[in-house]
């Protein structure tokens, strides 16, 4: 049986390898380079940068864990831009390693969908071939959404792409939207030096996650003097040569060096065929699918950020792994219940499972344990106390619902909860299994005993 | 122990009033409890504050907490060297600690040193 994959991504990637695993025979088509959005755009790069922005914070603090600096300490931005690159070019070659070692042919250039299963292919080089196979998975991703009234340039007015290959650090910043990737560029671009203000049209900065977390995370802004501006939307974008003012429609003017949008994503679903093969897409283009990644045609997949959702990469593989194999006639569904996701601000951010206002408009009865960083001997000794744990469990059968971490390390913890929140464990089997110490994983262990009351670390309620 | 001519309330703040301008801070019992100050997140100027609400949040090696206004009116000037050193409140909170100046407009139900020194006897008992 013979599978093409069009778009090599995490959600891409992963099927194809997952397909040739199970003895389909593979070829993927990619037009940029293999990792897609997320190795080549977004979460690597950015993370390297994030490697070094934190560094630098904590060098900036090394008075308060007793070391003396002999010089200064400040950001190279030129260095800093080629270790991500290396990076990024380091991993590109393992997943080109990888196709090679599972059998998996890369055809680098422009993927579209013909009648009758078949796939063309604008080549790289020009020329163009067509291949037939018994299955496509369709992976093409996102890209920054464009709005005509922000006049992007890559000059002044960036996207995050644009804003990866920056070669000098801008005096002053305003973005727009502040979402994961605008709040993620928000404590790069300040801890680089830059005057930031981010602005919000929502009544809070990250309004996907817990209500207690967007609180949290804005009062970080505040203390490393991000501005954040909720509640206001951009009325106007004057580009001037050497700054741009942003008119809001109530607030006054911002007046920064550059621009970055984020204000969501455009998923790549135009000019794949879809419409002349009748692949199904809705309103903003995402591809329409079942719990078994398969579109309204018959051996048809798509996966990823394509078929709109979460936008996360380890969803995007999480359903690449589950088209592949019902491709390959197991017959499994997609599970979102339990889906751990992290935000790489500074403190972390780490969720799964229910928010507070989902909670609430569902009307379930919760209680809800809270645990401080402060509160642990070893967020103390590493000089990381900002931040909480938060278990939301059933009031009737104490299944943890879900968990909250802001906090250094939150991507880290979070994964007991998302082990919990999987297999209908309760908060007191979190609070009962032994956490070692000193760890930030023991938070979690007391929030979970909060949940009851419990906590050992807490004064009595 | 607390200094005269100033007033407190029991959430443990103070107000320095003179005329219709009250300086405002948290006492040395509060500043003792919390330990060593890490942040503190000021009101921003022509903010309206309101006696027994919170005006702002204090944060400290050991808890989170907001600091509980003693009097009701505009935030006239607040103390932006604090931004940068919070730690300024735990040596000094009646003098270089102090938070913000309201116009006021009324006032909580505030007690004057003695009887505040009573109140945290009491409390501690
Ligand atoms: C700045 C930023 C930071 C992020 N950080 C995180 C994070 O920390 N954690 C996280 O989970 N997610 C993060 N994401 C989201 C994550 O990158 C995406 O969810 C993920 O990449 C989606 O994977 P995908 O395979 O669906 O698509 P993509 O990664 O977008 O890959 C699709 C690929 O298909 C190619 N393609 C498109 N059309 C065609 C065609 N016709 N023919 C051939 N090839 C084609 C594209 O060029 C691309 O290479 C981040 C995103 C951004 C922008």
């Amino acid at each position: 049986m013979s599978l093409v994959v069009i778009g090599s991504g995490p959600g891409g990637y992963v099927a194809a390898i997952k397909a040739a695993q199970l003895g389909q025979s593979v070829t993927i088509i990619e037009d940029t380079e293999v990792g897609g959005t997320c190795l080549n755009r977004g979460c690597i790069p950015t993370k390297a940068l994030i490697a070094s922005t934190s560094l630098l914070s904590k060098a900036r603090e090394l008075d308060k864990y007793g070391i003396d600096l002999n010089g200064t300490v400040s950001p190279n931005l030129e260095k800093i831009m080629a270790r991500k690159d290396k990076i990024v070019s380091t991993q590109v070659k393992g997943i080109r390693g990888l196709f090679k070692s599972w059998g998996i042919k890369l055809l680098e250039g422009k993927g579209r969908l013909l009648e009758g299963k078949t796939v063309e292919v604008l080549l790289n080089d020009g020329s163009s071939i067509s291949i037939e196979a018994d299955n496509i998975i369709i992976a093409t991703g996102s890209s920054p959404a464009h709005i005509p009234a922000f006049p992007v340039d890559g000059i002044n007015v960036l996207t995050s792409d644009h804003a990866l290959v920056l070669t000098e650090i801008p005096k002053s910043m305003v973005i727009v939207g502040a979402g994961v990737i605008g709040c993620e560029w928000a404590f790069i671009f300040r801890e680089l030096g830059a005057l930031v203000t981010v602005v919000e049209m929502l009544p809070r900065a990250l309004a996907t996650e817990d209500t207690e977390v967007s609180a949290l995370i804005a009062r970080e802004m505040k203390k490393k003097k991000i501005k954040l501006m909720t509640e206001t939307s951009v009325s106007k974008v004057v580009v001037e040569s050497d700054h741009i003012v942003t008119k809001l429609l109530n607030g006054p003017d911002v007046v920064a060096e550059k621009m970055l949008v984020s204000i969501g994503r455009a998923f790549n679903s135009t000019g794949l065929g879809l419409e002349e093969v009748g692949v199904k897409t809705g309103k903003s283009g995402e591809i329409l699918v079942d719990e078994q990644m398969r579109t309204n045609i018959k051996g048809v997949y798509a996966v990823g950020d394509v078929t709109g959702g979460m936008l996360l990469a380890h969803t995007a593989s999480a359903e690449g792994i589950i088209a592949a194999r019902n491709i390959c006639g197991q017959e499994v569904k997609m599970d979102y219940s339990c889906i751990p996701a992290a935000i790489f601000t500074s403190p972390e951010i780490a969720s799964v499972g229910l928010r507070d206002f989902q909670v609430h408009e569902m009307g379930i009865k919760t209680r809800t344990g809270m645990f401080q960083y402060r509160a642990l001997g070893k967020a103390h000794a590493i000089g990381e106390i900002v931040g909480f744990f938060k278990i939301i469990a059933d009031e009737e059968t104490d299944r943890v619902l879900g968990a909250h971490v802001v906090g250094s390390e939150a991507s880290v913890v979070i994964h007991e909860a998302a082990v919990a929140i999987r297999n209908g464990l309760t908060s007191k089997d979190l609070a009962r299994t032994i956490h070692a110490h000193p760890t930030l994983s023991e938070g979690l262990m007391e929030a979970a005993e909060d949940v009851h009351g419990e906590a050992i670390h807490l004064p009595k309620k | 122990m607390n200094p005269e001519g100033i007033k407190y309330h029991k959430e443990h703040t103070w107000a320095r009033i003179e005329g219709s301008m009250a300086t405002v801070g948290i006492t040395d019992f509060a500043q003792e409890a919390l330990g060593d100050i890490v942040y503190i997140e000021l009101p921003e100027l022509g903010a309206s504050v309101t006696a027994g609400e919170s005006m702002s949040d204090i944060e400290s090696a050991k808890a989170t907490s907001p600091v509980i206004s003693p009097v009701t009116g505009t935030v006239k000037e607040v103390n932006s060297a604090l931004e940068d050193e919070p730690e300024m409140i735990n040596p000094d909170p009646y003098g270089k600690g102090w938070i913000v100046v309201v116009e006021i407009t009324g006032q909580g139900d505030l007690l004057d040193a003695a009887a505040y020194d009573a109140f945290l006897k009491e409390e501690s008992q």
